[in-house]
């Protein structure tokens, strides 16, 4: 176990979950933005996408 | 650029109005998305975890990212990019 992990799990700090692999296929999606468009990966290919998932609008960070 | 959370359009609308964000925000009431890129465990989830996908021009994730420090991982992206 690395010393950062032991540090980490001193402190109470929750290991969180993997995330999608890097190289892996992003999955599509077509979801509505909050202008009501739809949005689908699809019709990003060819572009550089950053995808950041926030917790709630209006909330600090 | 595409921020997403769980919100209906009026809350996003107002996030985007406030901090002036130019770029869509996804409202992923169903949880369907946040599901596929693993942001939370279950549909009946109240909010996403904070987290941010780099995708590259050919749809393969190129990074991957529990964010931290939302200021400085910014920062980072914008350094590799």
């Amino acid at each position: 176990m690395s010393i950062l992990k032991r540090v980490a799990e001193m402190m109470g700090m929750k290991q969180l979950p993997p995330l999608l692999p890097v190289g892996s296929q992003a999955p599509d999606f077509d979801v509505p933005d909050h202008l009501g468009r739809r949005v689908r990966l699809a019709d990003l290919r060819g572009k550089r996408v950053v995808l950041w998932f926030y917790p709630k609008a209006s909330t600090p960070g | 650029m595409l921020g997403a959370s769980f919100d209906d359009a009026a809350a996003n609308k107002k996030f985007a109005d406030e901090q002036g964000y130019t770029y869509p925000l996804l409202c992923d009431t169903d949880r369907k998305l946040g599901l596929a890129y693993k942001a939370c465990d279950s549909a009946s989830d109240s909010w996403p975890r904070r987290v941010t996908y780099v995708i590259g021009k050919d749809g393969k994730i190129e990074q991957a990212i529990h964010t931290q420090d939302v200021a400085g991982q910014a920062a980072a992206l914008l350094a590799k990019s």
